[in-house]
């Protein structure tokens, strides 16, 4: 049951996509948006600063010839002349000083202008002043495509400088978040892969400073403890009512003896008896079986005992010699391999085989056979397999055999499979051997054990 | 023999005794530590069955106590307990047979008898049936001089049939002798018919069986013979 439980979880995490890998894209595709974004406005913004900073020029290049104008007086420039004028090489700004009519001008705008056969545009500002009651024009102007021209430049370096912020900050980010993230995966490390049903000990909280994280592992703990409790009780239960059990059964049982060796008894009672003892004996091997089931559940059996298997199988196979030559079977016993399992436990080995073979008999047709094999796996793991030619198992009975609480019927038994399953089961499960069973109705059984590797 | 007989709960305590008495022992029985204590001192007894879950005292204290007392005598435990390590450490503390509870009064009489034939060193284990002899401690069957041979489990079911001659045995109380705590279900007490077919079959090629008789619906009984 744990072993498919762990392969599902597997499966989960294999098609999931990891929180962390979520958390990760969600947040350096946000990141990546608000860059295009502001990647998209920037030539408005641009523009806008440079214009503003264009008229800041504009008009500090005005203050300066305003005070050069006051100091050295209009004439300095004109020389007599009607206008001036002053280009810088490349046309890229001028200032000129004419004469003009009186209006009162104090503009900015962007206008055309024809300058030595060439249309050029204009960032102007245009000024009018007075000096000595004659009106002059100030025009100081910025080409505009001087300012435009540092947009594109100022885009791409904006483009490289944010996509590596974006990288460097993601990266800081995927560490970040992988570093908040640790709890939680030592969580599901700790509390949900690596554990196994029963859960024998408190589980160790994992240390966190994020409040949820500690929610959940406390949660999860004392889920974890709720469930190991009420499993104690169970086992608890088992062996004290077990123990209780054994007395009554005792007296009931030398009762009944006593009472069919009395010479007085009739054959009518003798019987009745007989029949009251075959009940009470029934009564007596559940109770011994779950009280087995419990003292291995409860560590009470050594495991400290080599076992040669082949000379285990030897021995329940002489063991049951009677029964194989009474119904007729045919036994093929071919085990090739050496294999010595320690630590076990050679008692329970012995009752897990026996039972095994035991019902490869008892669940055989007349005159059928059973054929015992056994091989080392790819993983270098003994297996030994017990096949019969018996009446099989319906596949919709399979899940049920080994399980204590279920039982299955079987035609030709009158108390179904007992307890010998769920008994082997967990001898099986106390030394972490595998037990798998396939089967065919009407053409019968193969269990396998797949043992472990010894450990020297 | 004298047997000591130490259980505390007293209804079974009398189904054994009761038992025992038909089985000619002589049986004292206490229901405490102490008074167990206080017959020990007074007698000495050939057996000891030891309860372990008594009120006064652990059980297997007591058995150290006993032993002080009754060093000669032979010492079977009695428990509810069966506990693998309670059974080491009963025969370790030298106790000679160990009974889980519940068990059945002919096996305990059985184990009784092969700790006297070991402890005693009877050497007169031979037993007549019929025109055969049966030596229950060599397991060996003969029809006058010819040797005759039984499987192990064949052997085990004559002789317990044998030590409880004249009484009429069940095929579960032959099962669970034969077979102990490896009975799955109530259907596996029909192997004892093939034994007894097999031994009937296996002797009656000598002589008569008609000794062992079947009792309808019951199980088997060895007659006493006139």
């Amino acid at each position: 049951m744990a072993g498919n439980n762990k392969g599902r979880r597997l499966q989960n995490k294999k098609t999931g996509v990891k929180l962390l890998n979520k958390l990760t894209l969600s947040i350096t595709l946000s990141k990546l948006g608000i860059v295009l974004l502001f990647i998209i406005i920037l030539p408005f913004i641009v523009e806008r600063v440079a214009s503003e900073y264009t008229n800041y020029h504009l008009r500090n290049q005005k203050e300066a010839v305003m005070k050069s104008i006051a100091w050295n007086g209009v004439n300095y420039y004109l020389e007599g002349d009607d206008s001036y004028g002053s280009y810088t090489m490349l046309k890229e700004e001028y200032i000129s000083l004419e004469a003009s009519p009186d209006i009162r001008l104090d503009t900015i705008e962007t206008t055309r202008r024809l300058v030595e056969r060439d249309t050029l545009v204009y960032r102007v500002l245009s000024y009018t002043f007075q000096e000595k009651g004659k009106t002059y024009l100030l025009e100081v102007g910025k080409k505009l495509t001087s300012i435009n021209e540092y947009n594109r430049p100022l885009q791409r370096i904006a483009l490289y400088v944010l996509i590596g912020l974006i990288i460097l900050s993601s990266i800081i980010d995927l560490l970040y978040t992988r570093y908040l993230l640790r709890p939680l995966q030592l969580i599901i490390k700790s509390k949900l892969l690596k554990q196994s049903f029963p859960f024998k000990e408190t589980a160790k909280p994992v240390q966190t400073t994020t409040a949820d994280f500690k929610y959940l592992d406390s949660s999860l703990i004392s889920l974890m403890d709720q469930i190991r409790e009420a499993f104690e009780k169970e086992r608890e239960f088992t062996a004290n009512a077990s123990h209780e059990l054994m007395t009554p059964i005792s007296i009931l049982k030398s009762k009944i003896e006593n009472m069919i060796i009395q010479e007085d008894a009739s054959e009518d009672n003798l019987q009745r008896l007989t029949e009251l003892m075959t009940t009470v004996s029934r009564l007596s091997r559940i109770v011994n079986s779950l009280l087995m089931i419990s003292r291995i559940e409860n560590d009470q059996y050594l495991m400290k005992e080599e076992v040669d298997v082949k000379e285990l199988v030897l021995e329940v196979v002489t063991e049951l010699e009677d029964r194989i030559q009474g119904s007729e079977i045919q036994i093929d016993l071919s085990l090739k391999e050496s294999f010595i399992f320690q630590p076990s436990n050679k008692d329970l080995l012995f009752q897990l085989i026996y039972n095994l073979l035991n019902n490869a008999i008892k669940y055989n047709v007349p005159k059928g056979s059973i054929r015992i094999t056994d091989r080392y796996s790819p993983e270098h793991r003994y297996e030994l397999m017990i096949s019969d030619t018996g009446i099989g198992i319906s596949s919709a009975d399979i899940p049920l055999i080994f399980n204590r609480f279920k039982k299955v019927h079987v035609q030709r038994s009158s108390g179904g499979y007992g307890l010998g399953l769920a008994i082997s089961k967990t001898i099986a499960d106390y030394h972490h051997i595998e037990i798998g069973v396939e089967s065919e109705p009407d053409k019968g059984t193969t269990f396998t054990l797949l043992f472990p590797v010894s450990k020297a | 023999m004298k047997v000591l007989l130490v259980e505390d709960e007293k209804t079974l305590a009398f189904e054994i005794e009761l038992f025992l008495k038909k089985s000619f022992y002589l049986c004292d029985m206490a229901h405490t530590a102490q008074s167990s204590l206080q017959y020990l001192s007074a007698n000495q007894y050939d057996f000891i069955l030891l309860d372990l879950g008594l009120p006064d005292m652990d059980g297997l204290k007591l058995l150290l106590e006993a032993k002080k007392l009754n060093p000669e005598a032979a010492y079977i435990i009695l428990t509810a307990r069966g506990k693998t390590e309670d059974r080491i450490a009963g025969l370790d503390l030298g106790a000679d047979d160990y009974l889980p509870k519940p068990f059945s009064l002919p096996e305990l009489h059985s184990r009784m008898q092969a700790i006297a034939r070991r402890k005693y060193r009877l050497n007169n284990s031979e037993v007549s049936i019929g025109e055969f002899v049966v030596d229950i401690q060599k397991r060996i069957i003969r029809h006058h001089e010819t040797e005759i041979e039984l499987s192990r489990k064949e052997f085990d079911l004559l002789s317990y049939l044998l030590l409880h001659k004249n009484r009429p045995l069940t095929r579960m109380q032959l099962s669970e002798h034969i077979w102990g705590n490896f009975i799955e279900d109530d259907n596996e007490s029909n192997y004892i018919d093939v034994h007894v077919k097999n031994v009937r079959k296996k002797l009656g090629a000598f002589a008569s069986t008609e000794w062992l008789e079947t009792i309808r619906g019951v199980g088997y009984k060895i007659r006493k013979q006139a």
